[in-house]
């Protein structure tokens, strides 16, 4: 690392680019405050668009890919790591924040004054005009987000297209590997360049290590470039932390700031797992929206399935058979549908830092995998509904195949150790959960860092607890109100 | 981190029978994994690579010959493979798996596999992209 005596300043530094660093640095910039916005990864440019899996995994996710939880399995923590956050690769699902989930995350910890539920929504309804959200029209459901349609209607379970915040798709389903189109209203085309036109300044490549702290007061923070230089950036009102449920716990941890108790414990994730299946007619699961249907019918049980248009090269995994068995099944990739199912999940995990890494911690509870289990029967359930000739659940332990609905009693029989599951996770909360003092978590109802002055909170590590929905758009609302309060 | 010819050579051998693919599809795929090694962050590439030497070398801990996986017989390699795939030992089986889930991005995006599918190029170009 060299050395660099180069001390920039801003108002307000905010480190993080995706949904709450982006929401942020617009509301204080059109406010007229000075703001730097650090972003430990790249820019994300037009050549690294619609690239396919491997080279969006390689340029603009977290440890390329390869980020995981450890614990009784190995669970994928999918995060984006460039200019725009997770917003870049993410599904672009919004999900307005239910009652029931604003009481069990803000409700529950007395923050119903502090944080209404209805300057929430008001803050939600700008942000579905400025991302142009709606719901995913019948022509971009593609044959994945239809069969969903038609299986959850057979059932007579709720489901629907799901809102999204995409203006004009395409429907090339692609979300993940960056928008190739740029339809999708991610930070990076959106509330980014909104907070440069009122003089933000984005820098990629600078990642923030520690914040500086003078009587226990933000004064600025201290980062390395891409480059390998330092730098070091004063903040003149305070330092706004966005960099995720997994960084903004590993910067203040670095930095010896907040009740040790706290910081990085409480990580909540909704994990999630796959099941595919197979039926007589094309489902070309590549066209469309990536997610374009999701059944929320049993959200009050602790799961909501959705549509995923995994790209041919991360769909045979966990396909049974080898050989002429793995050819056989992968012929029929183009009449397959995978459906995942998210859980709100109960486990908490931890996040510290660990040689210039992450170090992620976390195991499902017995209570977790039973909802697992149940999901997983509801989606296989769902697919024959919706016609499927087989459903492969995926489940070391469990049976390859179904082939007939009178088979599905087997799935209730699927073993509890997440070791026999394929988990993967990419909502992320709680590691500086928000709490009325530093007893009982990291940051007040105004996102302050308990005992320290100038130095905010505003991601999704702010959260109380997992919401049970998609989180990008409480995140931003979130963000919003309490960005406002600091103009 | 690299992965010479010959380890190439010999892995390919394996993943032409986990995937029923041709050798010159399973070099391509083979090639693949060097060029994924080059650019995987340190400790998934030392991962990835253990993984790799293991189901090279492995054949008598799990199926008793003396040999590596690439010059077992036909059918004591799916016998091996299947011995991986299923093991009842969680490391075992998702040290497969990993090195199943990046072999197979190769093979995702390998020019033959996608014409067969029907599933168009790996990369797209928009014309009409927003700038």
């Amino acid at each position: 690392m060299t050395r660099d005596s180069h001390i920039d300043s801003a108002d307000f530094v905010v480190v993080g680019s995706g949904a709450a660093g982006a929401s942020a640095a617009r509301v204080l910039a059109e406010a007229g405050r000075e703001v730097i916005v650090l972003e430990e990864g790249p820019e994300v440019r037009q050549e690294d668009r619609g690239l396919g899996a491997v080279e969006s995994f390689l340029r603009l996710f977290r440890d390329k890919g390869t980020q995981v939880a450890m614990g009784r399995s190995v669970i994928p923590v999918l995060q984006a790591r460039c200019v725009g956050g997770t917003t870049v690769v993410n599904g672009a699902i919004v999900w307005r924040l239910p009652e029931k989930a604003y009481e069990r995350a803000f409700g529950a910890i007395g923050a119903r004054d502090a944080i209404p539920l209805a300057a929430l929504e008001e803050r939600m309804d700008r942000i579905e005009r400025d991302l142009s959200v709606g719901p995913a029209p019948e022509r971009l459901l593609g044959g994945n987000g239809s069969l969903m349609k038609r299986g959850s209607e057979t059932l007579g379970w709720a489901g629907h297209p799901i809102r999204r915040n995409v203006l004009d798709c395409q429907g090339s389903g692609r979300c993940m590997e960056a928008c190739p189109t740029k339809r999708k209203q991610s930070m990076e085309v959106t509330y980014l360049p909104r907070a440069a036109k009122h003089g933000a300044r984005i820098l990629p490549e600078h990642e923030v290590r520690t914040i500086d702290m003078s009587a226990a007061r933000a004064v600025g923070v201290t980062g390395v470039r891409g480059d390998g230089s330092s730098f070091r950036i004063a903040a003149k009102r305070g330092v706004v932390l966005a960099a995720s449920a997994i960084q903004s716990p590993c910067i203040l941890r670095r930095s010896g700031i907040g009740p040790r108790e706290h910081v990085g414990q409480h990580f909540r994730l909704h994990p999630a797992t796959a099941v595919a299946g197979v039926y007589r007619d094309p489902v070309r699961i590549w066209e469309g929206a990536t997610q374009s249907f999701e059944v929320d019918h049993f959200r009050d049980e602790g799961f909501k399935m959705e549509v995923t248009g995994l790209p041919v090269e991360l769909a045979g995994v966990r396909l049974p058979g080898m050989g002429q068995a793995f050819q056989r099944a992968m012929a029929e990739y183009p009449r397959m549908a995978v459906w995942g199912v998210q859980i709100r999940a109960e486990a908490e995990g931890s996040v510290s830092p660990a040689n210039g890494r992450s170090d992620l911690r976390y195991t499902p509870t017995p209570a977790d995998m039973e909802i697992f289990r149940r999901g997983a029967r509801r989606l296989a359930e769902m697919h024959f509904a919706a016609g499927a000739l087989r459903v492969y659940p995926g489940v070391h332990g469990g049976p390859d195949v179904i082939e007939s609905p009178d088979d599905l009693g087997q799935l209730d029989e699927l073993p509890l150790d997440p070791r026999c599951w394929s988990i993967i996770s990419s909502h992320l909360f709680s590691t500086c959960r928000m709490a009325k003092d530093d007893r009982a978590g990291v940051v007040g109802y105004d996102g302050a860092v308990h005992g320290t002055r100038g130095l905010w909170v505003l991601d999704a590590s702010a959260l109380p607890t997992n919401l049970g929905v998609n989180p990008q758009h409480t995140i931003m609302a979130l963000a919003t109100l309490l960005a406002e309060r600091l103009v | 981190m690299r992965l010479g010819p010959e380890a190439q050579r010999r892995i390919a051998v394996v993943l032409a029978d986990v995937f029923g693919e041709p050798i010159d599809v399973a070099l391509d795929i083979a090639a693949f994994l060097d060029g994924y090694l080059q650019r995987a962050p340190a400790r998934a590439a030392l991962g990835i690579r253990l993984g790799v030497w293991a189901v090279t070398w492995l054949p008598f801990a799990l199926v008793g010959v003396p040999l590596p996986g690439s010059a077992l017989s036909p059918a004591t390699r799916a016998r091996y493979i299947e011995r991986w795939a299923h093991s009842r030992t969680y490391i075992l089986r998702e040290a497969f798996y990993l090195l199943k889930a990046i072999a197979l991005m190769g093979w995702g995006a390998h020019p033959s596999v996608r014409a067969r599918l029907g599933v168009g190029p790996l990369a797209v170009a928009h014309p009409d992209a927003r700038t």
